[in-house]
């Protein structure tokens, strides 16, 4: 395997750089929003309410007359930051946990399997629900949740794959030198167990976005007047005979998202080279 | 061979499958499916009593003495006549006879004896509060003898929460009466009733006794009937249009183009009876100022939300009751309609001044109030452009949206809300006893209004007036009284629309101010 750098050997496959292309470019929307967007997300003007799209409002208006491209901008910041969090929560409490799981093993191991597994037996969005149901609605509550409901697969990831590395020849050295625990676990076990972990992190990001939005959806999600492309896409059923652009847009950001972000992991499992055992390379 | 015999098979199954649709379709014509919309989402119980919030199906499965007609007269159902002495402190009733409960048990006057003092310690007391003792006169009359006059009487009976129930099932089944199982004399009995979401009727095949107001005097027309709550209006809309409801009771008016361009959907419309307000938690910062709820009350722009929620249908609301009661003629002073300048000086003059983002500040804090909404889209849609207008004079609501079932006791916590979008449908002045009477704290007293001199001419109004003409004196200044203390900002009347499907057809005229039993029985399956 050649040495040249990640970014490199991802933007190698057409499809890896297209997507990481797209996605910057939300991540750029996202952080930009109060700058880029064309008008402020939040102000009403009832009188075009359910505007089609036209040259001073390229996406159209919502029921409200307010910006749909504004919206969908300042949504992304939303959905992003959301998922995003959620998704970094879940990564470093299911990694941690798992780590330590699949080290000491024993009862503790038995302990952490059993509340995994038991959260794994129910779908993401019913342990999102409860969970929302118990914090109440908002945006907190909703990273919060996703965070929890995406946290069994990371755990077990981890678990499995520490376990497997802890008989190695190298952690057998490290802890026949002396190594204290908390050491093989951090500076040998995890980084080395790591690499996969991130990269379902970033395929489940693309899950955390529909799941938000689905959240968001059925309005638990972002309060209004703040935008979520989930909850602009409930606002838009009402209103699909009348203005179907209010549900359309939001809908095809959400799916070119997930589509991009799956991309992009593929593009990440190839330049990463997971596959192979991780020191090969 | 095997090939045979599985043609000969595809063959039965394919003449099965069109003897069955036939059937179907014999079938589907004795039943038909009413949806109630977000208005009418969420009643908890069918027990009329001790229920706060009722929906359509109730005065299907009980009847009332008296019915009340769109013109205000009074017809019987289960009476059929009374009168009232001179002094008007005593009613007799003549009942009619030959009526029996779903269970086999008969109505007569020992029923009405038992069932007045039921109301006792209920929210609904109100509606008895009057009457000192039920006199049974003989098996089919009943004398009440009142505490004071009540001008009122027979609209309270005529109320929804003065359906009768049968008493012996009352009693057994305790708090699961009207939740498990619900017996009245009505044209339907309840089946199956599942909170939130669908209520079962069965025709009632003894029914002989429907009102005058009824052209149907016999049994209803469909075997079954089925109420779906649906609170998302686009929901119920697609529903009807592609032939999963026959009805929709209240239509959200931002449809009516739509349906009204749909030649498969035809729509009645009615006066409405009902007022959309919004009302403000008198017992919290910063509402306790009258001066800040006056100000909130100001900085809602009526005539926008009508014209841009509703189509420009119905009316604007500036005072707390509908405008065809006369206790709606209210001084204008009184009146509260859009002025954002008064808005804005009142809000200075608390103190409230306005901070460098645009939302007021006092003493350090910001004027960040809790903005309460039940789910479905009208009340999103105007709890959204409430939160703009309340932002234009510079407040900030956060709005929470909540299920329509859970509402209610949310609001019984008291203290939870600051500001919230409702509606409520009712046409008679004590409906401002009902939702600014001290005795109703949380809920339905969602304002939490609590106030020695209101509750003065609260008492005047509900139990010192003598005649009508009186009552509606009292019920004038009382409501301006509330009106001046600015617990809720009145938004919109709206008229009252139903849309239904090929397969049914709606009476030409609807009898009594809303859709309810003496009508739909007459509702009829198109063949």
């Amino acid at each position: 395997m050649s040495r040249s750098s990640l970014p490199a050997r991802i933007a190698r496959s057409p499809r890896g750089a297209l997507s990481a292309l797209f996605l910057l470019g939300l991540v750029l929307c996202a952080l930009l929003a109060y700058w880029i967007a064309p008008y402020d997300y939040a102000s009403q003007n009832l009188s075009l309410a359910n505007s089609p799209p036209s040259a001073a409002h390229w996406l159209g208006t919502d029921e409200f007359g307010r910006d749909l491209l504004s919206r969908i901008i300042q949504g992304a910041r939303t959905s992003l930051s959301v998922s995003v969090l959620s998704i970094s929560l879940s990564v470093a409490v299911g990694a941690s946990l798992g780590a330590a799981a699949g080290y000491f093993g024993g009862v503790f191991d038995r302990i952490v399997t059993v509340i995994v597994d038991l959260t794994w037996s129910f779908p993401e969005i019913l342990l999102a629900l409860i969970l929302i149901a118990i914090l109440g609605p908002g945006l907190h509550s909703t990273a919060i949740a996703i965070g929890i409901a995406y946290l069994a697969q990371f755990t077990r990831l981890t678990r499995a794959q520490v376990m497997t590395l802890k008989n190695e020849v190298f952690i057998e050295a490290s802890i026949n030198i002396g190594a204290s625990p908390a050491r093989i676990l951090f500076c040998h076990l995890l980084p080395n167990a790591i690499t996969p972990v991130i990269v379902a992190g970033m395929l489940a990001t693309g899950d955390a976005i529909v799941l938000e939005a689905t959240l968001g959806f059925f309005g638990l999600g972002a309060q209004p007047p703040l935008p979520s492309w989930g909850a602009m896409m409930s606002s838009g059923t009402a209103q699909i005979f009348i203005a179907p652009w209010i549900i359309i847009f939001p809908g095809l950001v959400i799916a070119a998202t997930v589509i991009a972000i799956n991309l992009f992991g593929d593009a990440l499992i190839e330049a990463l080279d997971i596959r192979r055992p991780l020191r090969d390379g | 061979m095997t090939k045979m015999k599985v043609r000969g098979a595809a063959l039965a199954l394919a003449l099965a499958g069109t003897a069955i649709s036939g059937a179907l379709s014999a079938v589907v014509a004795q039943e038909a499916t009413f949806v109630l919309t977000a208005r009418w989402v969420g009643a908890p119980t069918y027990n009329p009593i001790k229920a706060t919030k009722l929906n359509t199906a109730t005065t299907l499965i009980y009847d009332r003495l008296v019915l009340q007609d769109a013109d205000q007269s009074f017809h019987g159902q289960l009476a059929t006549s009374w009168e009232t002495s001179a002094d008007g402190k005593q009613w007799t009733f003549k009942l009619k006879p030959g009526v029996k409960f779903h269970n086999g048990e008969p109505f007569n006057a020992k029923t009405i004896e038992w069932w007045v003092p039921q109301f006792k310690g209920t929210e609904n007391a109100f509606t008895v509060e009057a009457i000192e003792r039920v006199e049974v006169i003989d098996d089919l009359t009943v004398r009440f003898h009142m505490k004071n006059p009540d001008p009122n009487l027979l609209s309270n009976l005529a109320s929804s929460f003065m359906c009768i129930p049968e008493p012996k099932s009352y009693q057994a089944l305790g708090d699961k009466f009207g939740v498990s199982e619900a017996v009245g004399t009505g044209p339907y009995k309840l089946q199956q009733f599942t909170v939130g979401q669908q209520t079962v009727l069965v025709r009632n095949d003894d029914y002989a006794w429907a009102s005058d107001l009824s052209k149907n005097q016999g049994p209803a027309k469909f075997k079954k009937l089925t109420f779906r709550e649906i609170a998302e209006e686009s929901t119920a809309y697609l529903e009807l249009k592609t032939g999963g409801a026959d009805l929709i009771v209240a239509v959200p008016t931002d449809f009516l183009p739509r349906m009204q361009a749909d030649k498969s959907i035809k729509v009645v419309t009615i006066p409405g009876t009902e007022l959309v307000y919004m009302p403000i938690n008198t017992s919290v910062e910063p509402f306790t100022d009258i001066k800040v709820r006056e100000a909130t009350a100001f900085a809602v722009n009526q005539a926008e939300i009508m014209k841009s929620l509703y189509g420009g249908l119905g009316e604007v609301a500036d005072t707390f009751l509908i405008s065809s009661l006369q206790e709606s003629k209210v001084d204008p002073k009184y009146k509260i309609s859009y002025d954002p300048e008064r808005s804005k000086r009142l809000f200075d003059e608390a103190g409230w001044k306005l901070g460098p983002n645009g939302i007021r500040v006092k003493d350090g804090k910001p004027l960040q109030v809790k903005f309460w909404a039940q789910n479905g889209t009208e009340f999103k849609r105007l709890a959204e452009v409430l939160q703009a207008q309340l932002k234009a004079v510079g407040m900030q609501a956060d709005i929470t949206i909540l299920d329509s079932s859970t509402i209610n006791s949310q609001y019984r916590k008291k203290t939870d809300h600051q500001l919230a979008v409702r509606a409520y449908l009712w046409t008679n002045a004590d409906i401002v006893d009902w939702f600014f009477s001290a005795k109703r704290l949380g809920y339905p007293n969602v304002s939490m209004f609590n106030d020695p001199e209101a509750e003065k001419l609260n008492d005047i109004a509900m139990n010192k007036s003598r005649n009508w003409d009186e009552r509606v004196v009292n019920f004038t200044k009382y409501h301006e009284y509330v009106l001046s203390q600015y617990p809720f900002a009145p938004i919109y009347q709206p008229v009252q629309l139903f849309a239904h499907g090929k397969r049914v057809t709606m009476p030409e005229k609807i009898r009594g101010s809303g859709l309810s039993s003496q009508s739909i029985v007459d509702i009829e399956p198109v063949n």
